[in-house]
């Protein structure tokens, strides 16, 4: 088990060393600021005449792309550079615990930045007009566990490298990755392969009796993760299939394949499971990719950490 | 104090032939020593010799490529045995390393907090006396002087009363005076602990130690009590004649692994 006195302890450490430095308060206000621009300074918020986010919507993946790798790039980069790895290490901590807490360190930033920003957000659309508190909710909602995610993917990418501009670039290209997956056929091969690799990777060292209670869970949610996905693609193959029936073309049919492939792994996207979110609707389905992503990602960290190769 | 050789006390730490590779560049080839319990052993050897390299292993931040380490009985590579070893060993890294955002007493709070140090507020109390770090203790670490911030890892590696020390280079960096008072600390802490201190200055091993390992070129060279390193020479005498046969050594050895692959 986690002792959660372990993990809250360095999770208020991190935030005190957030918050100890002007970084945090730049990255906080920039947040905010772009945000803020983005939702009004288009054309668009004012033509359509609506009190709502949508037209932060389509921006806020890039946004969280850019801002939340920015954010973790250092975090273990950071420990590793001053040698404090060195002192986090040696103390009675499981590698988990570590994890947990620099990621709740990472995601306390990322809420306060999102709740600032939704604060100033209502405001204005209130003077504007009368705001969905609901469809406001869901969307915020949304944006956080897409943050969530991402923040996961960061903190995996500086764990990756000492070095703090490849770390930043490694999390922006792994968040661009799971975003493209709904448009570009390579990026969603991509990532559909490394996650059957993971879901692979995970089952096997589940089997073999060495993983701990947490890499059962990962396993599980790895799995879980896998069969939602494949239940979805057997769902798609037998419509289609019904659809290729009626116009018996060859052509067709092969085209349907690749194309079906692409929206196989196309449902791995951020974009996709978010869509729901920005519309007022929370799905289960959605809520689980997010979470369970999220805990596959941390499980890889807490992995990389109890091998201590460097 | 043990300065003699006394069989009967219990082996607190131990190196069983460790070895590190870093790449194809061995850091440690080796390394075989034990601690008994209630010793000051002094860690000996010029810089780059394996010092450090072996301290990580022994606290379980790195694992040796090969070979085996036991402190009070448990295995650092071992993740429960490491977390059951941490809660009795105090670890000051090289060059102290801290979270300079942090006060002193934010930071002794964090280590009370993660270590569950029962009456947290006492036992910082008590460090902060004995490494006197009162009149910084609100100040952040940034802005602390080098022999600060190396006392305010000293008291971070006391909080918890642990059994074992295991210091790197615990006075590097500090002035005279300074020296004076942490080889003082080290000296009483000596009287119910088992210490195991690195350094590359001989008036050190001289000043506190019970028992000298000397390394060199990731080879002990020599283990035994202080008058015996010394022998009828002097200790800087006999330093350097260790730490150049170990070069010569290394070197004989490269060649000859050389020759092995040409051939
Ligand atoms: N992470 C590393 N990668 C490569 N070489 C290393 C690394 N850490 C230490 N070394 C090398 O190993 C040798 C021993 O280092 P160290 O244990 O720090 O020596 P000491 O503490 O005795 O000065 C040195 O030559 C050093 O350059
Ligand atoms: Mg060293």
């Amino acid at each position: 088990m986690l002792d959660f006195k372990v993990v809250s302890a360095i999770f208020r450490k991190d935030m005190r060393v957030y918050l100890g430095n002007p970084t945090g308060y730049v990255f906080i206000t920039l947040f905010i600021v772009v945000a803020q621009a983005v939702l009004i300074l288009r054309e668009e918020f004012f033509a359509r005449g609506l009190a709502d986010l949508a037209t932060l919507n389509e921006w806020m993946s890039v946004i969280l792309m850019i801002f939340v790798p920015a954010l973790t790039m250092n975090a273990w980069a950071d420990e590793r550079r001053s040698g404090t790895d060195e002192l986090l290490l040696t103390l009675p901590v499981r590698d988990g615990e570590v994890v947990l807490g620099k990621y709740l360190g990472i995601l306390g930033m990322l809420t306060l930045s999102l709740l600032l920003t939704t604060i100033g957000q209502l405001s204005v659309l209130s003077v504007l007009g009368d705001p969905d508190k609901g469809l406001m909710f869901s969307t915020i909602a949304g944006y956080w566990l897409v943050g969530a995610l991402f923040a996961a993917i960061g903190l995996m990418a500086s764990m990756l490298t000492s070095n703090t501009t490849v770390a930043f670039i490694l999390g922006v290209v792994g968040c661009l990755m799971l975003v493209l997956a709904g448009t570009l056929p390579w990026a969603s091969g991509l990532v559909g392969v490394v996650l059957c690799t993971l879901v692979v990777m995970l089952v096997w060292y589940a089997a073999r009796g060495t993983a701990d209670w947490m890499g059962l869970v990962a396993a599980g949610s790895a799995a879980l993760l896998g069969l939602l996905w494949l239940s979805r693609g057997i769902a798609m193959v037998t419509e289609q299939g019904e659809e290729a029936a009626a116009p018996s073309a060859d052509g067709a049919v092969e085209s349907s394949i690749g194309d079906r492939f692409s929206e196989l792994f196309g449902s791995l996207s951020v974009t996709e499971h978010f869509t729901s979110f920005g519309e007022g609707v929370i799905r289960m389905g959605d809520v689980l990719y997010f979470a369970g992503g999220t805990a596959l990602l941390l499980y890889l960290c807490a992995f990389l950490l109890g091998r201590r190769s460097w | 104090m043990g300065s003699e050789e006394d069989k009967t006390r219990p082996i607190t730490i131990e190196a069983k032939e460790l070895s590190k590779r870093y790449g194809n560049f061995a850091a440690l080839t080796k390394v075989s020593f034990e601690v008994r319990m209630g010793t000051v052993a002094a860690f000996l050897g010029p810089n780059g010799a394996g010092k450090s390299t072996t301290m990580r292993i022994l606290t379980g931040f790195l694992s040796p490529t090969s070979g085996k380490a036991k402190v009070l009985g448990l295995d650092p590579t071992h993740a429960e045995q490491r977390r059951e070893l941490a809660c009795k060993l105090g670890y000051l890294p090289e060059s102290g390393p801290l979270y300079r955002e942090m006060t002193p007493f934010e930071s002794l709070g964090f280590f009370a907090d993660v270590r569950a140090v029962p009456k947290p507020l006492e036992a910082i109390e008590r460090v902060v006396e004995r490494c006197s770090i009162g009149e910084v203790l609100h100040k952040p670490i940034y802005k602390l002087s080098k022999g600060f911030r190396q006392r305010v890892g000293m008291a971070q590696a006391l909080l918890h009363d642990p059994d074992v020390l295991i210091l790197d280079e615990p006075t590097s960096g500090l002035d005279p005076l300074q020296i004076r008072d942490v080889r003082g600390l080290i000296r009483e802490l000596g009287k119910d602990k088992t210490i195991l201190l690195s350094t590359h200055i001989l008036q050190e091993v001289d000043a506190i130690a019970d028992e000298v390992i000397m390394v060199s070129e990731g080879r002990v060279v020599f283990t035994g009590t202080v008058a015996g390193l010394r022998g009828d020479s002097t200790l800087e005498k006999r330093f350097y004649a260790l730490a150049e046969a170990a070069k010569e050594l290394g070197e004989a050895k490269k060649k000859a692994d050389e020759k092995k692959e040409v051939a």
